[in-house]
């Protein structure tokens, strides 16, 4: 695969890093002074309440937003003095998984899968091969010609998932990619993003999954108002505080899903 | 980057007309209509063209003799015609050659002149004039100066007929460069709204190509070839159309409207660019469409 500029990036830059980075949705903050250092490798969960900015985070991250202030450095590139033309290139060097899926309906799981190689250019002959070849890893192999509404939740992740990995990009990000999913199959999808992690590839996830991310014992930074409140490996009380808090309020109702 | 080359932008592009068929096909046909009104025109133009350079390249004055002029006048004016500047030839023309002539113009209507009786037309000098030196009002001056030499009866020069066709010829060329220019900025936007129904109803799968890192031409190319295709195809469907009834017109109508010279189709370059240009005009539809959509 040919990542343009990326291929030259020296090992010792890591993965992400954000430097007070703060965005404004018309005059209200989303993001406030965000930094933090995601390394080469590294699983990270980011939590928080719904509008903490998670959202804006990963977007930034994906060039999908522009940040007002601070910077963003992507394996020693800084956002900032990418050019807009630039962008698709960066793009394929990290897989997106979102909530929605967004897989295309009226194509078929394999399909979707070749979309994704064929926007990186992959030559034709390879296409069949290394679809399928990702389609197995997620166990889609079987349904690959079935079109994504007659799959389950579950399955349609999966696909997903399969498309972000097609290109194995060196990070994978997803948002809220369980928040639809009963919990069996969100447990299958965050078991491949584990799988793909310890192949080497750099996983973010934002989520609001307390009971996946209080099990995989991961680093995780703590959103709340376009803040971080806490950031680390452990469990810290700060955390405990907020999913104990998070539960409560999902018990009453009141947990509503990302903007 | 590494890409698939034209064929996949083409296949890409066919699939996309096919989705729509309806909408492109009712495009293609007004885009035809456009063009058969362009090519009309074009044709108009270039026999109209070909007629003006006939004429200018015929610039001959006559100068008609009075009657009962000696030989040795006549020689003497011949020569005296020969030297003024701008006169390459003068030949001499008597009145039964001129006669024989007029005949053989009418040719089948002779009845008309039967009864003439006596020949009624003059001996006159045929004065073939240079081209270059006529231009810029010199004609005029050199006419008035013929005219009033000893012997001369009159002048006469096609200059009434040159100036209407070349006043034809100049309306036709910024009428038509106008309603060209009309018609073509027509189907542009023609193309460009069926473009952009082509990305509207493909919204979701450019939303998700952007983001698995799809650069922009990759995403454009289709669209842009879809309406370089429509736009081509309706011009040459014109094409086909005129040349159709061009060829089906009975020869009498031909010759009527042409009178002496033969009435033309399109030379071959023409309805080359006729085509190309068509698929440009579409190119650029289709690129106003997709540069909107993308912001």
């Amino acid at each position: 695969m040919l990542h343009a500029p990326l291929l030259l990036v020296p090992r010792f830059f890591a993965m992400i890093q954000l430097y007070r980075v703060t965005k404004y949705y018309e005059g209200v903050p989303a993001l406030l002074e965000v930094s933090f250092t995601v390394e080469k490798g590294e699983f990270v969960f980011v939590t928080g309440p719904s509008g903490a900015g998670k959202t804006t985070l990963l977007k930034i991250i994906f060039c999908a937003e522009h940040a007002d202030e601070g910077q963003i450095v992507l394996q020693g590139i800084n956002t900032f003095r990418l050019k807009p033309s630039s962008i698709p290139y960066l793009r394929r060097n990290m897989g997106f998984v979102f909530q929605d899926y967004k897989l295309l309906p009226n194509k078929t799981v394999f399909e979707n899968i070749a979309i994704a190689l064929k926007v990186v250019g992959a030559p034709y002959g390879d296409i069949e091969r290394r679809a399928v070849q990702v389609l197995k890893k997620v166990g889609m192999r079987d349904k690959r010609h079935l079109t994504p509404p007659k799959l389950s939740g579950g399955e349609q992740q999966r696909v997903a998932v399969a498309r972000a990995l097609v290109n194995e990009p060196q990070v994978l990000l997803a948002d809220e990619p369980t928040g639809n999913l009963d919990p069996k199959s969100a447990q299958e999808v965050f078991r491949l993003f584990r799988d793909v992690n310890m192949k080497g590839t750099t996983v973010l996830v934002a989520t609001h999954d307390r009971e996946t991310v209080r099990k995989m014992r991961r680093r995780i930074i703590s959103m709340e108002g376009g803040r971080i409140v806490d950031d680390g490996s452990g469990l810290h009380d700060a955390q405990l505080t907020f999913l104990a808090a998070d539960d409560a309020e999902e018990q009453t109702g009141g947990s509503g899903g990302e903007a | 980057m590494r890409g698939y080359g034209i064929f996949y932008y083409i296949a890409e592009a066919l699939r996309g007309l096919r989705a729509n068929s309806l909408v492109n096909l009712l495009a293609v046909g007004t885009i035809s209509m456009a063009m058969l009104i362009v090519g009309f025109f074009l044709i108009l133009f270039f026999n109209i063209r070909a007629t003006v350079n006939t004429l200018s390249d015929k610039l001959i004055v006559s100068a008609y003799l009075k009657e009962g002029l000696t030989p040795h006048e006549k020689d003497f004016l011949q020569s005296r015609l020969r030297t003024e500047p701008g006169v390459k030839k003068a030949d001499f023309v008597s009145k039964d050659e001129a006669l024989a002539r007029f005949k053989k113009e009418l040719q089948g209507q002779e009845s008309l002149i039967q009864n003439l009786g006596e020949n009624p037309l003059p001996d006159s000098f045929e004065l073939v004039i240079d081209r270059r030196y006529a231009e810029s009002g010199r004609l005029e001056a050199l006419v008035k100066k013929i005219s009033s030499a000893p012997g001369v009866e009159d002048v006469s020069y096609g200059r009434k007929g040159a100036e209407v066709v070349a006043t034809l010829y100049r309306l036709l060329t910024y009428g038509g460069t106008a309603l060209a220019l009309l018609l073509g900025i027509s189907v542009v936007f023609i193309i460009s709204n069926s473009v952009r129904l082509a990305l509207y109803s493909r919204g979701q799968e450019i939303e998700l190509m952007q983001w698995i890192g799809a650069t922009r031409g990759f995403i454009q190319g289709p669209f842009l070839i879809e309406g370089a295709i429509l736009s081509m195809t309706g011009s040459a469907l014109a094409v086909g159309v005129l040349a159709a009834i061009f060829y089906s017109l009975p020869p009498d109508i031909v010759l009527f409207l042409s009178r002496s010279n033969s009435l033309d189709f399109l030379p071959p370059q023409v309805v080359a660019y006729m085509i190309g240009g068509g698929g440009m005009l579409g190119l650029a539809g289709g690129l106003i469409s997709v540069n909107k959509f993308m912001e």
